[in-house]
């Protein structure tokens, strides 16, 4: 994008593209603007009003994360209106919440936190009063503590907008409004589809997954990047570790294709198997008809196939053999197979489950 | 056309409808079936007229004489009188609140006559279900003129032209907003109107689409032409199915005559519409949200830009006015942008509907050109304030509006002004609040709404409200802290700053006006636990006990008269009164304008009551109190003030010396008032009572004559200064001086002096006698002087309503022959051989509003006149006299001649040693406002003495334990006040007596089941 239009933020003189909102040069020149409802590919609502900055000639303070930007403005993000204005919007946050960092398993990944101590809070000037809304422990996947919720809408923007699911939204008015299903249900008893969107998004510990409770402190856990094995689409993710154990699975926006840091039901919250005692990680054989599976190597193991299938190959013609291949190969692995099957077998007889 | 002798023009808008107009009408079209009249008077449903308090409402043309109040019952007099003898039908008229003048005919009465009706210009006059009838009134010409003479480019110029601004609110300029739309690209648009009326009491929309609903029609085609648009909407409120409903016959009727629809007017043009209904939440009435409501999602509001004009509806380029504003475009079009710039001020131009409710005598809607001002709305529109009670602000813009208090009611109200003075225009909700409403309740009040409405998106909007609430919930409770007002200012302009919308952006108005017009009243309620309207409940046990300057039980006193345990009553009178004989007499009861009965019919006679108890129950005996303490305590002046202080200050163990100048104890209280108010013996009795606790009162003695200040300074520990206000101000006219001219009270000190002589002849003031003043010693010395034989006449430069003087008095005093001149002002004092010969005035017409919400005087030039008189008594105020206090004595003294309190205290001059109280601090004031400065002077030494000498506080004795009963009627009927029976006849004119002869004992207990027992828990 051809950047054009000379703005100053800061002081600092820099160069924005038509359209590009006031937060997003600030981020590209290394400003830093607090925000909390902004979810980047979704509407922007300019909800929470943390990233409010002063902008020269406005009636009133602009919330950056939707102002675009226009030639000439002259922006500040730090004067003391800006301070007061965020210091006083924290607050409002924290009082209106049950934020009890001890138990939370957002503590240290938490976008409230973080902003309460960038702001240098001591303590709110409001009482703590929080809605005392019930915890939702309905499901095994997803938990639900509204009474840290802070009304951002983004759980519900990642379920219209990402998901296109369409099971959140708001309900009721003001100091009332609430997120969740329609009415009011539990996520199990809702259209939900589990996919975990909306627990990714949460700035705060209000939507959490629930497998991964008292599995590990974010700074303990291990981020490993890899690819979901459950089908050829090929989602990236982040698993999760701890002690050498996968507790939870995100989604990452910054591995762009093929899913945006979107997952489904399946690699969000199917990889358990990796650790399940019933998983086969050696090869079995049956040495002897009637007798029981015996573990040996791989070696033994591709040994046997190849000399049975030069066997039967030899014996009964190569069309006597077929593939059959599956959705949670990528598809390299099932074009190599293919290849295996057609040029070493010297069959067509190749299939694959995913078009049952 | 058929021609009818007569048209029966009967209301049939909402407000008329509920009052009962559709009954009305049936009785109407029967009666004249009955009598064979229906093919001679024709009857006509109209939408609303606006005075929706007075409904239901009939004119009847040719006459225009108006019939408000009607009830069915009363239409067969109504036609045999009006419509067969041709009589004016007397009692449904229209009575003019403070006068009581009927006004037969609608021009005429100061509500409608002060109009000016453009957007309301229909209404009343047309049947809104007939489109030929708003055709007659020039309707759909200006929309003809668009489509057929002008180009989209000149119907927006005309509009800038005019200067019309968005009525719905933010008053942006109407024209601008379609240039933009119109410049927008696309060729889809929508032209939107917003009639979802939300602010509690507005109902100016909803008035105009009931009333006038082609108007508005006819405005959004033309808004469409100019901005290229071919399809709108009108989105109303769910609540308002009578306008939906004519909304709905006017789009059709329309549509049938080609005037809407397709090929309008044959000129081609398309422009089709839809009502779209709102589910009636305030936060619909936002463009974002009204248009995010439209498209079936929740209505919230979102961040612009985008603007409406680029992308709306549907992301479409939309324009969106209100009902008012779109009600104007038609009449702009046909008459031109410079006819409408003709009324308004520099900035705002046209006329404003505004909706006139709350403490107001006419309630109802108003168009009146902008830069009208707010005293013209209230007080000439309005009528005024009912029940005589004072004016205290006026809630302009509705719940986020902000409040314009009484100094401000000569500001002309437009944008500019209301914004200034802390309010918005908002859709034109005028709430008017009386004295009996408590600013910080009002807040309350208003910011609830606001958090309740408030749809939740952004965080300062839901949680800052909420908040703000709170705090001003737990002022209102007698909760609040020190800072509470700091927080709400450090809130407020953030809240407002940081909004999404304008919900949030004007939530915190009410909250920051109040504070600032009426800051003491926040302080008063945090610091002192006081709610001086007494509205805010939580704060006190009754209203009267709370307004009570001593706090008086009140309510404890009457339920003993209804038990009829009249010595104990009288124990209780005395816990916190030591003069309550006099007080059953004097006091202006404060606690009666407060009581909670009021507001249903009448006031309890409290006053009354408490001197029916001292009448009639044996005084308690008082016992001397032994001295015990060292201080020696003198106190100035044997006033109410001082004595109430010596009375205190004995009985905690003090001695206590009182100087008087005169020859009498009793201040005023034996000098000013005359004995047929308050007689000699009663105030004896009650003052014995204090020299019984051990009090020394020495009389002809005055400080700085008899005793040096010195001497005094010397000799006593303790010093209490009450020497009251005996000074008559002067006039400042020519010929003051003149033998013949005497001051209020001199005169009345001299009368009480010397009685006898007077009484005789030995002194006289003359045949003819003026009486300069208002006040209560104004009309004491006109009735002294009446009794004395004199013909009077009291002069008093403002209106009746005015006369700070209890309207008891002025009553008396005009019963007793007493002529009252109002709006007259001395100019000269006219003399013949050294006496006065008669007195040079001015007559007065009523200008401006002065500070105190009252017309100020002004002199009509050329209208002096003299008057012959032989006497000049001018009580137009009372001044004290310290000269006894040396001026470098470390006591001061200030320009008013008042003295000085040290900062943060309540009686201490500032001198440590000495205390002050009662008129000489406060200037003239009341008997029971002196007992209130002598109680707390007499706290206030007594723990400055404790204090220095590391003594712990006082503690009260424990008092005798009076059980209350505890009597309350379910269902209390409506019953008035009762009468104080009165001395008549000849006697009253010529003597001393006492007029006022006191409740029976009947009286008393009637009386006294009146009372509602604010104070019982239950
Ligand atoms: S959501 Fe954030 S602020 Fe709230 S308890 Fe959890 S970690 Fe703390
Ligand atoms: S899990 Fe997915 S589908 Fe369910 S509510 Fe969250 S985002 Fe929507
Ligand atoms: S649950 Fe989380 S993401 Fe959803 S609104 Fe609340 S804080 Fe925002
Ligand atoms: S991040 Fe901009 S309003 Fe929330």
């Amino acid at each position: 994008m051809e950047k054009k239009i000379p703005i100053t933020i800061d002081g600092r003189e820099v160069e924005a593209a038509a359209g590009q909102m006031i937060l997003e040069v600030a981020r590209e020149n290394g400003i830093f603007i607090p925000t909390l409802c902004h979810y980047p590919g979704t509407t922007k609502v300019g909800a929470c009003r943390v990233c409010v900055v002063d902008v020269e000639g406005a009636r009133s303070l602009v919330a950056s994360c939707c102002m675009p930007v226009s030639p000439g403005m002259i922006i500040r993000t730090d004067t003391k209106k800006v301070r007061d204005a965020q210091r006083l919007i924290v607050e409002l946050l924290w009082a209106s919440g049950d934020h009890n960092c001890l138990t939370c398993e957002q503590n240290g990944n938490c976008d409230l936190q973080n902003l309460v101590y960038w702001l240098e809070l001591e303590t709110p000037r409001f009482s703590i009063q929080f809605p005392k809304y019930k915890q939702e422990t309905t499901n095994t996947m997803i938990s639900r503590d509204l009474n840290k919720c802070i009304l951002c809408g983004r759980c519900i923007r990642a379920c219209n907008e990402i998901q296109v699911n369409e099971v959140l939204d708001f309900s009721k008015r003001g100091s009332r409004a609430k997120v969740g299903p329609a009415f009011d249900a539990d996520y199990i008893d809702s259209e939900c589809f589990f996919c975990g969107e909306c627990a990714d998004v949460c700035p705060v510990g209000a939507i959490t997954f629930r497998q991964s409770r008292f599995k590990g402190r974010p700074w303990e856990i291990q981020k490993v990047k890899t690819t979901c094995t459950y089908c050829g689409v090929g989602c990236q993710m982040d698993l999760n570790i701890n002690n050498g154990k996968i507790v939870k699975v995100t989604g990452n926006r910054d591995y762009s294709q093929p899913n945006g840091g979107s997952l489904c039901i399946k690699g969000r919250f199917g990889l358990d198997f990796v650790n399940h005692p019933d998983r086969l990680k050696k090869p079995l054989i049956r040495k002897e008809k009637g007798g029981e599976l015996t573990e040996a190597s791989w070696d033994e193991a591709l040994e046997l196939i190849a000399k049975k299938f030069s066997e039967i190959k030899k014996k009964d013609g190569a069309d006597s053999i077929a593939g059959l291949s599956s959705a949670r190969c990528t598809n390299e692995e099932n074009y190599l197979f293919q290849k295996f099957m057609r040029a070493v077998v010297g069959t067509n007889n190749v299939d694959h489950c995913a078009r049952l | 056309m058929k021609v009818f002798r007569s048209h029966l023009l009967i209301c049939g808008g909402t407000g008329c409808h509920a009052s009962g107009s559709l009954n009305v009408k049936k009785a109407l079209v029967a009666e004249l079936i009955k009598r064979k009249l229906s093919e001679e008077i024709k009857i006509v449903e109209t939408g609303c007229n606006g005075f929706c308090a007075m409904g239901p409402i009939m004119v009847v043309y040719p006459e225009g004489v108006i019939y408000m109040l009607i009830k069915a019952e009363d239409i067969p007099e109504l036609v045999e009188e009006h419509l067969i003898k041709g009589r004016i039908l007397e009692r449904l008229l229209y009575r003019e609140p403070t006068t009581e003048e009927i006004i037969p005919t609608m021009q005429e009465i100061p509500f409608f006559a002060l109009q000016e009706l453009r957007v309301l210009r229909n209404r009343g006059l047309i049947d809104p279900e007939k489109i030929e009838e708003y055709i007659a009134r020039d309707g759909y010409q200006g929309m003809a003129k668009a489509l057929t003479e002008m180009t989209a480019a000149d119907i927006v110029q005309e509009v800038l032209t005019s200067g019309l601004r968005g009525r719905g609110g933010a008053g942006f300029p109407t024209g601008l907003k379609w240039k933009f739309a119109a410049a927008s690209p696309g060729d889809v648009k929508y032209v939107l109107c917003n009639a979802d009326e939300g602010d509690p009491g507005a109902f100016m929309d909803r008035s105009v689409l009931e009333a006038d609903p082609h108007s508005v029609l006819e405005g959004m085609v033309i808004a469409a032409k100019a901005i290229g648009s071919h399809n709108g909407y009108i989105y109303c409120r769910a609540e308002y199915p009578l306008a939906i409903s004519r909304m709905n016959i006017a789009i059709a009727q329309a549509k049938d005559m080609g005037l809407l629809g397709r090929d309008i007017l044959g000129t081609g043009f398309d422009f089709d519409l839809e009502i779209y209904q709102g589910a009636g939440a305030f936060v619909c009435g936002e463009e974002t949200a009204l248009m995010t409501s439209i498209e079936g999602k929740r209505g919230m509001p979102r961040p612009r830009p985008p603007f409406p004009a680029i992308a709306g509806l549907w992301q479409r380029p939309s324009v969106l006015n209100n009902v008012e504003t779109l009600a104007n475009i038609g009449q702009l079009i046909l008459r031109g942008g410079a006819w409408y710039a003709s009324v308004g001020t520099e900035r705002s131009k046209g006329t404003k509907v505004f909706a006139l409710t709350g403490d107001v005598n006419n309630v109802g809607l108003v168009e009146v050109p902008m830069g009208t001002t707010l005293g013209t709305i209230v007080f000439d529109i309005g009528g005024g304030i009912p029940k005589g009670k004072k004016f205290k602000a006026a809630q302009l813009g509705g719940p986020s509006g902000g409040m314009i208090p009484m100094q401000h009611l000569n500001a002309p109200i437009d944008y500019e002004k209301v914004a200034e003075l802390g309010a918005i225009m908002g859709s034109g909700g005028m709430i008017v609040m009386n004295e009996d409403s408590c600013a910080v309740d009002m807040a309350r009040f208003f910011m609830d709404f606001c958090q309740d409405e408030s749809c939740g998106k952004c965080t300062p909007c839901r949680e800052g409200t909420k908040r703000m609430l709170q705090i001003l919930v737990n002022i209102t409770q007698g909760k609040g802290k020190e800072g509470d007002i700091e927080l709400l200012e450090e809130m407020a302009p953030i809240i407002k700053d940081a909004s999404l919308c304008g919900l949030g952006q004007t939530a915190p108005n009410p909250v920051l006006s109040t504070i600032r017009y009426f800051r003491k009243e926040y302080e008063d309620h945090i610091r002192n636990h006081r709610c001086n309207a007494a509205v805010c409940t939580a704060l006190f046990k009754s209203p009267c006990q709370h307004t009570c300057p001593i706090e008086m039980d009140i309510p404890s006193y009457i339920s003993l008269i209804r038990a009829n345990r009249m010595e104990d009553a009288y124990k209780v009178l005395l816990r916190t009164n030591p003069f309550p004989s006099v007080c059953g007499r004097v006091c202006d009861h404060k606690c009666q304008t407060k009581c909670r009965r009021g507001k249903m019919d009448e006031p309890i006679a409290i006053k009354f009551l408490k001197r029916f108890i001292t009448d009639n129950a044996p005084r308690p005996k008082t016992e001397p109190v032994p001295v015990t303490r060292n201080e020696k305590i003198a106190v100035v002046g044997a006033g109410p003030a001082g004595l109430t202080a010596a009375r205190d200050l004995a009985l905690r163990g003090y001695k206590v010396t009182v100087f008087e100048e005169l020859p009498e104890p009793g201040g005023m209280l034996r000098w000013a008032i005359p004995a047929y108010r308050l007689p000699r013996n009663i105030l004896a009795n009650e003052i014995a009572d204090v020299t019984a606790l051990g009090v020394e009162i020495k009389c002809n003695i005055r400080v700085g004559r008899e005793l040096s200040f010195t001497k005094l300074n010397k000799n006593y520990d303790y010093v209490y200064m009450a020497p009251g206000a005996h000074k008559s101000q002067k006039m400042g006219v020519e010929g003051e001086d003149i033998p013949g001219v005497r001051g209020g009270v001199e005169f009345l000190r001299d009368f009480n002096a010397h009685e006898d002589a007077w009484v005789k002849g030995e002194k006289t003031l003359g045949s003819k006698v003026a009486v300069i003043g208002g006040g209560n010693s104004a009309i004491d010395a006109a009735r002294v002087a009446l009794r004395l034989g004199a013909d009077v006449t009291i002069l008093y430069r403002r209106e009746r309503k005015d006369m700070p003087a209890a309207d008891e008095e002025i009553i008396a005093a005009e019963d007793e022959g007493i002529k009252i001149e109002y709006l007259v002002a001395p100019l000269k004092i006219e003399a013949k051989d050294g006496k006065v010969s008669g007195i040079t005035c001015e007559r007065m017409k009523l200008g401006e509003f002065d500070r105190s919400g009252r017309k100020k005087p002004v002199a009509i030039p050329g209208s002096a006149f003299t008057l012959a008189m032989d006497a000049i008594v001018a009580s137009i105020g009372q001044v004290p006299d310290l000269t006894f206090v040396p001026k470098d004595c470390g006591v001061s003294v200030n320009k008013w001649d008042c003295f000085d309190l040290a900062k943060g205290s309540k009686s201490q001059t500032t001198d440590a040693r000495f205390y002050a109280g009662g008129d000489a601090v406060t200037g003239p004031d009341t008997v029971i406002g002196a007992i209130a400065a002598g109680h707390q002077a007499a706290r206030d030494m007594d723990a400055a003495i404790r204090l220095a000498g590391g003594e712990p506080a006082y503690e009260e004795p424990a008092e005798e334990k009076i059980i209350i009963p505890l009597i309350i009627d379910e269902e209390g009927e409506e019953a008035p006040q009762g009468k104080m029976p009165e001395l008549h006849g000849p006697d009253r004119r010529a003597s001393f007596v006492e007029v006022e002869l006191g409740f029976s004992m009947e009286d008393a207990v009637k009386e006294a089941a009146r009372c509602l027992r604010c104070d019982a828990e239950v």
